[in-house]
């Protein structure tokens, strides 16, 4: 198998229709629907469910190609690795069964790959930046929400499986804050790059400013400080990330 | 109480030994975590995926065993280079459609193996002074007879057809001969190996645990849609360009022209939905079009022009050949 694999390599069975993630934007202003799904409606939540369903998908996906990847790392960095690509299976288990719950299906929505974009970084430290602490960072925020929301509406099995995942986020971060330092230890410059390309990750998922500081119901995606705390996130690391979405592009 | 503490296995042997283990558990485990992106179905992609996480545990506890055997933790050792090539083999299936292959390298071939090996061990390790690796072979044991029934039921969702299994067979004895020629994980042969029990409730523990491909009996499409579309695959299959343009919307005639003209060129004997998204009011709907030469995935979004639904994009998205 080649090390890395091209992103256009990802297989996935014709129930699954997949499309840039901006063109999905595009398409939807269009029909004066916002960029992003919202919390909303119950139509709504599904059509978020449906997102991060396939966002576990990529990101097993993504800690897969890791373990395979770089064979010359630590053996406990593997370990970690491969936990992860197991938790990340259940993830996907767990959104399948909600999206049941929430009478949808799996390819009800377009798939977009730009996580799995954001996991085929070369260098692991910048993958294990970009996706623990980026991208794993973005799910403690997005699912903080969702159980709050869930439990706005009553849904309390909602509520508790995403709780059940979002610990499990958690580690995820824990485990990139750990592994972001021991694979750059002495290596300042790979260091520097790798946090640079998980900056560049927290801007791109901003969202043109969707992703914000504030209530749950009243910004579309309202960043976990409390769950990014316990992930391991310095408040220096919280404020740095709240300041960049004032200042991200239009979605 | 002499024959209670004689031993098969020195020190060293064992240390040896559990080094060749931890190679094919190991290797095993990466290319499982490479494969998951390349395996289109979700219930494999599944199944490997919960698979990685225990094979990643039984190297690291024959890894762990190690320095207790006076020899260097967390090492890897191939038995000789013919292993080598056995493992390469097995991991040679990367491309599109050969889930199968995946699956029976693993679950008909690889793990039977080990756990077959792993029960001879067992049998043969001191009860008195091997417990720690007695253990390790315990657990290992259960886990691999486990991953052979769940690898096995999700197997047989692919194995639908005479070729289908004839090309299964055909894989495994290439790697079963490969393996033989290794003599196994060990390098010892493979002649002392029994066959290993396999639990015959397989089916439903795959089914409890893992998201198969789920038919979708019908999709939930609108029915003026739904008749749009059936009329739109008819005129495909009818090689009715002037119907195929009408069910164009204005604004994509001139640009879905050549693709039409080409799929007409193609042609089609039969067709199925094979998947539909919801993109606010559009619908994106791939059609899976059918015919001796192959066949054809066609992505369309289809809007609402006027009061009816027109195709207002459209590509192709994948050939096969027959």
């Amino acid at each position: 198998m080649d090390r890395p694999i091209a992103y256009d390599k990802l297989a996935r069975e014709d129930r699954f229709i997949r499309m840039r993630a901006r063109r999905v934007g595009e398409l939807r202003v269009e029909q004066g629907l916002p960029p992003f799904p919202d919390l909303a409606s119950r139509e709504s939540i599904k059509e978020r469910v449906h997102g991060i369903m396939v966002g576990e998908l990529q990101a097993m996906e993504g800690t897969g190609r890791t373990v395979y990847d770089f064979p010359d790392t630590p053996w406990e960095f593997t370990l970690d690795m491969a936990r992860q690509v197991w938790d990340e299976s259940r993830h996907v288990e767990i959104y399948i069964r909600l999206l049941e719950h929430l009478d949808g299906y799996v390819g009800e929505f377009p798939e977009t790959t730009i996580l799995w974009r954001c996991a085929c970084a070369e260098d692991a430290a910048a993958r294990v930046a970009g996706v623990n602490r980026g991208l794993e960072g973005l799910a403690c925020d997005v699912f903080n929400q969702l159980i709050h929301i869930a439990r706005k509406i009553g849904d309390p099995v909602l509520e508790h499986a995403v709780d059940f995942v979002l610990a499990d986020e958690i580690t995820h971060v824990r485990m990139g804050s750990k592994w972001l330092n021991a694979l750059t230890e002495g290596d300042p410059e790979r260091r520097k790059r790798a946090i640079e390309f998980q900056e560049s990750i927290d801007e791109r998922f901003n969202l043109g400013g969707l992703r914000r500081e504030g209530d749950h119901e009243e910004v579309p995606i309202s960043i976990a400080t409390e769950a990014r705390r316990l992930a391991g996130f310095t408040d220096e690391e919280i404020a740095r990330l709240i300041k960049t979405t004032q200042r991200s592009p239009v979605y | 109480m002499v024959q209670r503490l004689a031993g098969h296995f020195s020190v060293e042997e064992s240390a040896k030994r559990i080094r060749h283990y931890r190679y094919a558990e190991e290797r095993m485990m990466r290319v499982m975590g490479g494969w998951i992106a390349l395996t289109p179905e979700l219930g494999s992609k599944l199944l490997f995926g919960r698979h990685v996480w225990d094979c990643a545990q039984h190297a690291d506890l024959w890894g762990k065993r190690l320095p207790e055997l006076r020899a260097t933790a967390q090492v890897s050792e191939p038995p000789n280079d013919a292993f080598v090539r056995f493992m390469d083999r097995l991991e040679s299936p990367e491309e599109f459609g050969r889930t199968a292959e995946r699956l029976v390298g693993i679950y008909r071939v690889l793990k039977p193996h080990l756990l077959a090996t792993y029960a001879h061990h067992l049998a043969h390790a001191n009860a008195v002074y091997e417990p720690p690796t007695r253990r390790i072979l315990v657990r290992t044991i259960e886990d691999e007879r486990r991953h052979v029934a769940v690898g096995l039921a999700i197997l047989a969702h692919h194995l639908t057809d005479d070729g289908a299994r004839r090309r299964a067979r055909e894989w495994e004895d290439r790697l079963q001969a490969l393996l033989a020629e290794a003599g196994g994980v060990t390098g010892e042969g493979l002649s002392h190996l029994a066959l290993p029990d396999i639990p015959a409730d397989a089916g439903d523990v795959a089914g409890d645990l893992v998201e198969l491909g789920k038919p979708v009996g019908r999709w939930p499409l609108p029915p003026d849609l739904e008749a749009a579309l059936e009329a739109h695959a008819l005129n495909l299959e009818r090689g009715d360009l002037a119907g195929l343009t009408e069910d164009l919307a204005p604004e994509f005639r001139a640009d879905g022209a050549g693709l039409y003209r080409s799929l007409l060129a193609a042609g089609a004997d039969r067709h199925a939905v094979v998947g539909v998204a919801k993109l606010g009011s559009h619908r994106q709907i791939k059609l899976r079009l059918e015919s001796r030469q192959g066949a054809l995935v066609l992505l369309s979004r289809w809007a609402q022009r006027d009061g009816r639904w027109q195709v207002v994009e459209a590509e192709a998205v994948r050939t096969e050949p027959a």
